[in-house]
């Protein structure tokens, strides 16, 4: 065992944990919100914001896939000792996947849940280098009162793959975080070309 | 089965009185270390097997404490223990960690030692003091013819 890779988590488990599970919460009912996660831990290789998230979300019941930019020793140690996560190269098997920038070209394999539990999908945790510097996109949605203008910036190959994967209510649920930041993407949100 | 000295010790620290611990507190400390996991309560499920053999079924479930550290030298020490004292634990954890060193000897004679004996002269104790409630139960042949 990699004893020697263990890093010291969440400074206070239960608030820290609530915080992170009510940051994930609230980027999901309210798609395009910057929500700001302040006492994320860190960790090499994962942002704060994406960190917390995993200690928040995955325990025993939740496997989780790993893209090879974050299938690290440090990585897989600490998941494995804070989350107690089991790790899938499956990705029909993964309840949540730890994506970056890079993979969201493909998103094939990733349980979409079904027409009785649409609940059962995979939800997708990508981090990203920032949430404002890409092309301004107007999306709307529930959650949204008229439409929000969001700069996250992914390719844009990744908004037709997705639209590609979408069955309503089956679909994929994305978390994008960078830093302490957050914004959620579930599948139930439109885009709205911008114009100009 | 066998048990490596690390069970062993492990299992002694785990058994161990607070009081005990309380005396080596600062030679224990004394050292830098983090807490990977700071101390914490959390629950257990106890099972067991009717006459040690049988189907499993669940007693019922316990309180644990349980704690990871890890020394400036990377030796991480680990420990679970019943109950709720988080100050047993980590003790219990920096001692599992301290005997992992260069010189597990001197922490051994210490302290595992001590403790042990400690140990086992309390459940000689207590068996004494249950050996001598011991019925012994017969049957009379009954007068009847």
């Amino acid at each position: 065992m990699n004893a020697h890779l263990l890093q010291p988590a969440f400074v206070d488990p239960v608030l820290d944990a609530q915080r992170g599970f009510r940051a994930a919460l609230k980027a999901l009912a309210e798609p395009g919100l910057l929500q700001h996660l302040p006492s994320a831990p860190r960790l090499d290789g994962l942002a704060p914001a994406t960190y917390a998230l995993c200690l928040a979300l995955l325990d025993m019941d939740t496997p989780l896939w790993l893209a090879p930019s974050f299938d690290t020793p440090l990585i897989r140690a600490n998941l494995a000792f804070h989350c107690g996560c089991p790790l899938t190269d499956k990705r029909e098997e993964a309840a949540f996947a730890l994506l970056g920038e890079h993979d969201l070209l493909d998103l094939s394999g990733f349980d979409h849940g079904n027409d009785r539990y649409p609940d059962q999908s995979c939800t997708l945790l990508v981090q990203l280098t920032d949430l404002e510097s890409g092309r301004g996109l107007h999306w709307r949605g529930p959650g949204i009162k008229t439409q929000r203008l969001v700069n996250v910036p992914v390719p844009q190959a990744f908004w037709l793959e997705r639209q590609r994967r979408e069955a309503f209510p089956r679909g994929l649920d994305v978390v994008f975080s960078a830093g302490h930041h957050l914004i959620g993407l579930p599948r139930s949100s439109r885009l709205l070309e911008e114009r100009a | 089965m066998s048990v490596s000295p690390r069970q062993h010790w492990i299992g002694v620290l785990a058994r161990a009185q607070l009081n005990e611990l309380q005396p080596h507190e600062a030679a224990l400390k004394d050292a830098e270390y983090q807490l990977i996991r700071a101390p914490e309560i959390g629950m257990t499920l106890v099972r067991g097997r009717m006459g040690g053999d049988g189907a499993a079924f669940n007693v019922g479930e316990m309180s644990v404490t349980r704690c990871v550290v890890r020394l400036a030298d990377g030796r991480t020490g680990y420990s679970y223990l019943a109950g709720r004292d988080k100050l047993h634990a980590e003790l219990a954890a920096l001692a599992d960690a301290h005997l992992q060193g260069s010189q597990p000897s001197l922490w051994l004679s210490d302290l595992i030692t001590a403790l042990a004996t400690a140990q086992a002269k309390r459940r000689a104790q207590k068996e004494a003091d249950t050996a001598a409630t011991k019925v012994e139960f017969f049957t009379l042949v009954r007068g009847e013819n």
